[in-house]
């Protein structure tokens, strides 16, 4: 066989029906009809694909859950001696065989930051781990960028598969599904019936034009040492993050967005230690024990969002830059602050904005 | 909003000289999208528009992002452009002593509504690629890679402003523009609040829980809205007491959004900022449209008029009628 298989459009349910038996499948859906929200959501028989529409959340909580319980807790009073306790644990995972259908190349290159950061150095985090390994991805060739995407922008594109099992590629009366690792051709081998000739070409002529297109026009990699230098430049700070108004979108929707926060959800005796979602946008986030908080501001906030991102990360990790170009930032941002912009607008000299 | 535009930056020319600052709008992105602008020199006037597309309410950023309540040393002023609905925001918050009417100079922009961008998404062909965004007349015209929709402007503009009592500002130092006739009498029923409430309870609680379900604790509705003012110190972050934990189900959601429209009772002035800047669409407006309504019946109060009211809820009068 060849790897790849035609699925035509009114065919799609029932190979959806059919894979959900063996994975969980996630698919971006419509949420609410009144207000076009659509999201990953996990697929039951019946729900449709909203394939040809960007979601507004990413797929990051099928991989890192916005609460996820590490583990679980008890403590066990001695009846012989009531002061005395154990502490009965358990561990807590929730990583059966997962599949992403329909998710594009922003989505799941976004997975390539959490990769660097929770599997590659010296400590694994398994509860990630154990997701990653048993998740597969079949990715959209994407074909309907918007004023915000920017994916060839931070070294990527529309028709990228990197991190991706399967490529989903929307070609006349369906989509050609190519397999692009073992596991993906596995898969794609045992779930339906070859393209034709015609069919196969059709894919490739749509993944050729796709990956020459350029999405945003600027090359926003390499400014990790601008930021450096404008670190201490309050004004461009200021002049940037006025409208900021602190809240944390654009920390939830980022694929790449991985800090979280660590509690004890306990009631009486026993409870859960939970892993939740955190955003550098928020005060808390550095307020240190004694009461100092090291980034008071929005200033201090947001400069080390775009660091993170644009500088500190690239630094780290090879010249990475952990963004994905999905613009959901800018999309969702209630006072439309564009990260594009900011990035660009380090390299300026004070000269060029006056 | 008409685009006055052109007026507003004439006028702010002619009195800049008095000003620390003006809180206005500039354009974002792309033409649908617009972010709001602090004018800090003279140079930044020709960047000002006012527009349909002017949704922010400033009036928060007066509240939380300076001291607008101190005179300045030099005494300039910081000037504001304000909506209608936006002008009772800071009547709110000249009541609640967080602006004092003496520092700010305001300008006030008569409104027939400003867009919703979910609407004009769901309306044209291709709304990944707008191009231009014009109100005339009654008709609003977008035009994208694929050409020109005409569509009426009640089908694109914000829910809020469908139901709108106060196009005009209630306070201003100035008025840019001829004021217009409010869509809704002062006393009309909210309509929004009533289609909810036609609803039996089973289907009203089934209502809330599909809408609030989708919740992600992101706080731009409380960060957007101009009399949220505890900042930092809101109950869904203290740790001490721990009011709210970090688990996103429907228990917590449901809390703080409550704890959201409570704080509110008598003072939100439905500028309907929260509800616009949700990530995932809730209509979290029409809890504190409710909670208006209840207070108007029960109080005869209606929050941001005027400047020397004290707000029901703020005060104790033991000849409180009503309750």
């Amino acid at each position: 066989m060849s790897g790849k298989i035609f699925v035509a459009h009114d065919a799609l349910s029932g190979l959806l029906d059919d894979l959900s038996k063996k994975f969980k499948v996630w698919i971006p859906q419509m949420m609410d009809q009144a207000s076009g929200h659509i999201a990953f959501g996990v697929y039951a028989p019946g729900k449709k694909p909203e394939l040809t529409r960007r979601s507004r959340l990413s797929p990051k909580k099928i991989l890192f859950p916005s609460m996820d319980t590490l583990f679980k807790f008890t403590y066990v009073k001695d009846p012989k001696d009531p002061v005395r306790y154990t502490i009965d644990l358990k561990e807590s995972f929730d990583n059966g065989p997962t599949l992403v259908f329909g998710a594009r190349p922003c989505d799941t290159r976004g997975f390539q930051t959490f990769d660097q950061v929770f599997l590659k150095g010296q400590y694994k985090d398994v509860y990630y781990e154990r997701r990653r390994q048993n998740t597969l991805f079949a990715t959209l060739v994407c074909q309907d960028s918007d004023t915000a995407c920017f994916c060839s922008s931070v070294g990527s594109g529309p028709a990228d598969m990197t991190g991706s099992d399967m490529a989903v590629i929307p070609i006349e009366g369906g989509y050609v599904i190519e397999g692009l690792t073992d596991a993906g051709r596995k898969l794609v081998e045992t779930s339906g019936s070859a393209p034709s000739p015609e069919q196969a070409a059709a894919a490739e002529q749509m993944k050729r034009n796709t990956a020459a297109l350029k999405i945003g026009e600027d090359d926003l990699t390499g400014y990790a040492d601008d930021l450096t230098r404008r670190f201490t430049d309050m004004d461009f700070w200021r002049e940037q993050v006025s409208p900021c108004i602190t809240c944390g979108v654009c920390t939830w929707v980022c694929p790449t967005c991985y800090c979280f926060s660590i509690t004890d959800e306990a009631s009486g005796m026993s409870g859960e230690r939970m892993r939740s979602w955190d955003s550098c946008m928020f005060y808390l986030y550095t307020l240190e024990a004694r009461g100092h908080n090291p980034r008071p501001t929005k200033m201090e906030r947001y400069r080390n969002r775009v660091g993170h991102k644009f500088s500190y990360f690239p630094k780290k990790y090879d010249g990475m830059v952990s963004c994905c170009g999905c613009g959901r930032c800018i999309r969702t941002c209630p006072v439309s602050i564009d990260i594009r912009k900011v990035v660009k607008e380090l390299k300026e000299t004070a000269d060029d904005r006056a | 909003m008409d685009d006055k535009t052109n007026a507003l930056r004439e006028h702010v020319k002619g009195i800049f000289s008095n000003l620390e600052l003006v809180l206005g709008w500039e354009p974002g992105y792309d033409p649908l999208h617009t972010r709001p602008f602090y004018v800090r020199t003279e140079s930044d006037i020709d960047r000002l528009t006012a527009n349909c597309l002017s949704f922010q309410n400033l009036t928060r950023y007066l509240a939380k992002s300076m001291n607008a309540v101190d005179p300045a040393a030099d005494g300039r002023k910081i000037g504001v452009c304000v909506k209608g609905c936006d002008s009772r925001s800071l009547v709110a918050l000249i009541q609640e002593k967080f602006v004092s009417r003496d520092r700010v100079y305001v300008i006030g922009l008569p409104c027939r509504g400003t867009l919703d961008a979910r609407r004009i998404r769901a309306l044209v062909p291709d709304p990944a690629r707008i191009r231009s965004v014009n109100a005339e007349g009654d008709e609003l015209v977008v035009e994208t890679d694929r050409g020109i929709s005409r569509f009426a402007l009640d089908r694109a503009i914000a829910r809020k402003c469908l139901q709108c009592r106060y196009p005009n500002p209630v306070i201003h130092d100035v008025l840019i523009g001829d004021p217009v006739t409010p869509r809704l009498k002062i006393d009309a029923e909210n309509p929004s609040v009533a289609a909810v409430e036609a609803l039996s309870l089973e289907d009203r609680l089934l209502f809330w829980e599909n809408q609030l379900d989708r919740c992600i604790r992101c706080f731009a509705c409380r960060n957007a809205c101009p009399l949220c003012v505890c900042q930092n110190h809101c109950i869904m972050e203290t740790r001490m007491p721990k009011w709210i934990t970090q688990y996103r189900n429907m228990n917590e959601k449901f809390m703080f959004h409550m704890i959201h429209a409570l704080h509110l009772a008598g003072r939100c002035t439905e500028c309907g900022e929260c509800e616009r800047v949700c990530p995932v669409g809730i209509p979290v407006a029409l809890i504190k449209e409710k909670i208006n309504a209840i207070i108007y019946e029960m109080l005869d109060y209606e929050s941001g008029i005027d400047p020397e009211a004290v707000p029901p809820l703020l005060t104790f009068s033991p000849k409180e009628t009503g309750i």
